[in-house]
């Protein structure tokens, strides 16, 4: 298995695109069982003020967590993800997600916890922003976080 | 919060909506939420790479929410499915707002689910916000717990949800 990274504040996450067409945001929201019209319904999301379709909470948090654990692997634990959507996220154009790791825990239980600050920019406009904190193994032979008992697992 | 509702003070800091086992956890679920976000992890879809680190493949930990929204239909039910967030359009009814968005979430996740898990999701509305204008209109914010259990107890996650509503109806 890849071993995780070793991060520094300052340290920059592989950066991904991803185009947001319609079939994303249908997709996303059916596979998360998210069925609210203003994830599949054009007309009635914009009778609601709304410029078409959105992609739903479920989907963001989805793509996030995806963006965070491409590059951890899979011993990365998320503990806390909190995102502010800004801006509708609707089809059309190529989302920008771009994260820098921001601070690092002292060594607690074996692992590390890494604070992530991250922007889903779309056509260059700020869409959502995210802070996710996610544990690490502290070195190479501490336990896997997905090990820490629930009484010590503090996110 | 003076002006609100009755109705609407009496749902503040108190269980009002609780959704238990509603869908079971399965992988042909979970596969297709990572199908659609081309999430490869491991953890979700391989046996031996999973044992090392959860003892067997998990569910993606930010779908959490997803386990505890109604079937669309079933069976036997009169009437819909309780909708995806029910709390949520209750407060939005309540205060005769006609649209409600999602503007920010946290999720604090805990013990992962895996294939035969459910959740049992209590809806806790925490704050509404005073009238203000707002891009879209006239509208308030509010604030909505959801606490996931297992059915043994053990906390799965807990969502944090900030919505607002716009678009007065008119009386």
């Amino acid at each position: 298995m890849t071993a995780p990274p070793t991060p520094h504040i300052g340290m920059s996450l592989p950066k991904l695109d991803i185009p947001i067409t319609r079939k994303l945001v249908s997709m996303g929201a059916a596979a998360s069982r998210d069925w609210q019209p203003q994830h599949h319904d054009p007309d009635w999301a914009r009778d609601a003020g709304l410029p078409d379709i959105i992609m739903n909470n479920y989907t963001q948090a989805g793509l996030i967590s995806r963006f965070v654990t491409d590059w951890s692997g899979p011993s990365g634990r998320i503990g806390r993800l909190r995102f502010s959507m800004r801006r509708p996220v609707c089809p059309g154009g190529t989302a920008k997600f771009r994260g820098m790791v921001v601070d690092i825990s002292a060594e607690v239980d074996a692992m590390t916890w890494v604070e992530i600050d991250i922007e889903i920019s779309l056509d260059d406009t700020r869409a959502t922003t995210a802070t996710v904190r996610l544990a690490l193994p502290a070195t190479a032979r501490s336990r896997s976080p997905w090990h820490c008992p629930a009484v010590k697992w503090r996110p | 919060m003076s002006d609100l509702p009755q109705k609407v003070k009496d749902w503040l800091g108190k269980p009002v909506i609780v959704v238990d086992h509603v869908v079971t956890v399965e992988q042909g679920l979970w596969t297709n939420f990572c199908v659609a976000v081309k999430d490869g992890n491991p953890l979700y879809w391989d046996y031996s790479v999973s044992r090392e680190e959860t003892e067997t493949v998990i569910a993606p930990p930010t779908m959490l929410p997803s386990w505890a929204i109604e079937h669309e239909w079933m069976p036997g039910r009169e009437g819909p499915a309780l909708r995806t967030l029910e709390l949520h359009f209750m407060v939005k009814d309540a205060l005769g707002l006609k649209n409600g968005l999602v503007t920010e979430v946290e999720l604090e996740l805990h013990d992962p689910l895996r294939a035969g898990d459910s959740v049992r999701a209590e809806q806790i509305l925490r704050s509404v916000g005073e009238e203000r204008e707002t891009r879209l209109g006239l509208g308030r914010d509010w604030e909505i717990d959801v606490v996931y259990r297992k059915p043994d107890g053990s906390l799965a996650g807990v969502q944090t949800l900030h919505l607002l509503g716009y678009g007065k109806v008119a009386a």
